[in-house]
């Protein structure tokens, strides 16, 4: 495998793409209705008065960054899960094949089509996300976090996609099972935990049922928007002081509080505290501490999904074949 | 250009399994270098199945097959770089122009620019596309795309030519060219392997002729062998101005003629004549003699099959 053949494959991908839909149109329409819907959430969030302080940039940030997350992994399955299973019905796979370009080289470059146009679907909502930005609210540091997050969790859909494309037969298959799998990854993951719940949970010495979700918190790593609002660098928490009555009787509170309306900061409050036992103690807010983080498991567990999709897709390129699958046509 | 030492390809006792079907059971096959040589035989007889095996795309079961030299299995990569191949149906990148369609494979195969132009040049002349540079693939004919792909197989040069049923879909002056490139091939020391269903034109472009039924070699001639062979009975065509008295004259010549042992076989009336066969050319010339004393008018007698057909005819007699 070589950097130049992958560079070749995916210049030909990239190319007979772009000359077959009409891509302009529906990049054009995509950017329109993504910014477009930023800008009303925003126009939105102005009128709700009621946050209580803080721009509305953070929750717009938020916002528009779990929406284009989930959107953007709902686009990707169509980019890739037809790449290898619709080369081999169009027949163009085995002609490729024949040549000195190694499995991997098409692996690769197909994979790096691919995911180099999701990334560009992501470059297009970047101006609704570099406002708040812009205005101070998010710092700069959080905003590379999180497109860098989602630039890697738009390969892995890419990858798994096109690792069905190479493992199954018929086109159709490859796609229904690729959006299913960014189903399960998105819906799925919180299904499992809630049902996981009730059956993990202790009865505890008072009689009441002790919820053990430091058992299972793993459950929901994998979750994309997990994964991005953990990995997202928290905003500064602010120092909240009530001072009643002066002299030494008063009574004082001192302590941090995250900034509300933070989408990102308060999911990735919620899977942290999962990690704790904290048994039946229901602390206060102020005393509330985070858990340890949840998404570098996640993070990697997906990016190891991709990379076994990326292996088996080259795998599946290999040549001569013995052993040939059901219903595939070699040329 | 002289042909290199050894064979273009080598294939001894190859089997392939699919499942429980049987596809090939120990096919032997020789290609020599600087000839054309024809693989023959009736459908699901093993060709196709051969020739991906050729191709390094599919595994042998059992046996051996080298392709220039290497064998597909232990060095496919080599006898890639040594093949060029061109499937029965294939797709091309409807999207890109003749031009670039060469291009990409002239990359895939690693020619280096000032090199990769000059091949083009000469491979869109050589396939006649010289005109159509710029054209988009998908407003190619059905013919124009066959030769594109011949020129794409042979873009790096290949010592060893597979071409499934290359004449299919193509009209007849496009199967003269392609007749003519591949004689032309050949001359300059590469090894051509053909299949094809259409005897009548490998008897042209082929010097050797492989025949497979059932995924066994059956048969492996030499063409010039097969026309001398005195085995060759074929079929004959007789016109005649008068059909009546030529069935009836037909009839009756069975009789007469004490040297045609096995007699005229089936004899099938023809619009202005009617077949007869298998014969010798001894016994043919003697059915004319007798024909032409009993008066009947006839105006041609040829033989209807070739060598090749007939011992095409003759392998696969066996199935029915």
């Amino acid at each position: 495998m070589t950097a130049r053949g992958a560079a070749l494959v995916a210049r030909q991908e990239i190319r007979t793409r772009l000359r077959t839909g009409r891509w302009r149109v529906l990049l054009a329409v995509w950017f329109a209705v993504v910014n477009g819907l930023a800008l009303l959430f925003r126009l939105a969030l102005e009128a709700d008065s009621t946050s209580r302080y803080g721009s509305p940039g953070v929750p717009m940030f938020g916002g528009v960054l779990l929406a284009v997350l989930v959107l953007t992994l709902l686009i990707t399955p169509a980019l890739s899960a037809q790449s290898i299973n619709g080369d081999r019905e169009r027949g163009t796979l085995a002609t490729l094949q024949v040549t000195p370009l190694a499995p991997g080289d098409i692996a690769f470059g197909k994979l790096a089509a691919s995911w180099g146009t999701g990334l560009v679907v992501l470059l297009l909502t970047v101006p609704s996300l570099l406002w708040p930005v812009a205005e101070g609210a998010i710092g700069p540091m959080r905003a590379v976090a999180v497109l860098l997050v989602t630039a890697l969790l738009i390969g892995v859909v890419c990858a798994v996609s096109q690792g069905w494309s190479a493992l199954l037969a018929r086109s159709i298959t490859s796609v229904l099972l690729s959006y299913l799998t960014v189903f399960a990854l998105i819906v799925g993951t919180p299904l499992l935990f809630t049902i996981a719940v009730p059956i993990t949970s202790e009865q505890g010495v008072d009689g009441y049922d002790n919820d053990r979700t430091d058992r299972i918190w793993w459950l929901l790593a994998p979750n994309p928007v997990v994964i991005l609002a953990d990995a997202a660098p928290s905003l500064p928490k602010r120092r909240i002081i009530i001072d009643e009555g002066a002299g030494s009787g008063g009574h004082r509170v001192d302590y941090y509080e995250a900034p509300p309306n933070d989408p990102l900061g308060s999911i990735s409050r919620g899977v942290r505290r999962l990690r704790l036992d904290d048994g039946h103690y229901r602390p206060s807010y102020a005393e509330r501490s985070d858990g340890p983080p949840v998404w570098p498991f996640g993070l990697a567990f997906d990016l190891v999904l991709g990379a076994g999709a990326v292996w088996v897709s080259a795998s599946r390129l290999r040549t001569p074949l013995y052993r040939v699958p059901k219903g595939v046509r070699i040329a | 250009m002289g042909a290199p030492e050894g064979l273009g390809i080598e294939a001894r006792g190859v089997s392939r399994r699919f499942g429980p079907v049987q596809a090939l059971r120990g096919l032997d096959l020789t290609v020599p270098y600087g000839q054309v040589t024809a693989l023959v035989g009736p459908n699901g007889a093993g060709k196709t199945t051969l020739l991906l095996i050729l191709a390094t795309l599919l595994r042998p079961g059992e046996g051996r097959v080298r392709v220039a030299g290497h064998d597909v299995r232990a060095d496919p990569g080599a006898a890639r770089r040594a093949l060029g191949w061109m499937p029965d149906t294939f797709g091309v990148y409807d999207q890109l122009t003749v031009q670039e369609y060469l291009e990409f494979f002239a990359d895939a195969y690693g020619l280096a620019k000032e090199a990769r132009a000059r091949r083009i040049r000469a491979l869109l002349t050589l396939v006649h596309l010289d005109e159509q540079p710029g054209q988009p693939v998908h407003a190619l004919s059905r013919g124009q795309k066959q030769r594109l792909g011949v020129a794409r197989a042979l873009v790096h040069r290949p010592r060893v030519l597979l071409l499934d049923e290359p004449a299919s879909g193509l009209d007849p002056r496009s199967r003269v060219e392609l007749r003519d490139l591949l004689r032309s091939l050949a001359a300059d020391g590469v090894a051509v392997l053909v299949s094809s269903h259409i005897l009548s034109e490998l008897e042209e472009i082929a010097d050797r002729v492989v025949l497979v039924d059932h995924g066994r070699t059956v048969g492996e001639h030499a063409m010039a062998d097969l026309a001398e062979a005195a085995v060759a009975r074929v079929r004959w065509r007789i016109r005649s101005l008068d059909r009546e008295r030529l069935a009836e004259a037909l009839t009756m010549a069975i009789d007469d003629l004490p040297g045609l042992d096995p007699g005229l076989g089936p004899v099938r009336e023809l619009p202005g004549g009617a077949e007869v066969g298998p014969l010798t050319e001894t016994e043919a010339a003697g059915l004319l003699a007798a024909l032409v004393t009993r008066g009947v008018p006839v105006t041609g007698l040829a033989p209807a099959g070739s060598a090749l057909e007939s011992a095409y005819l003759a392998m696969t007699e066996t199935r029915r």
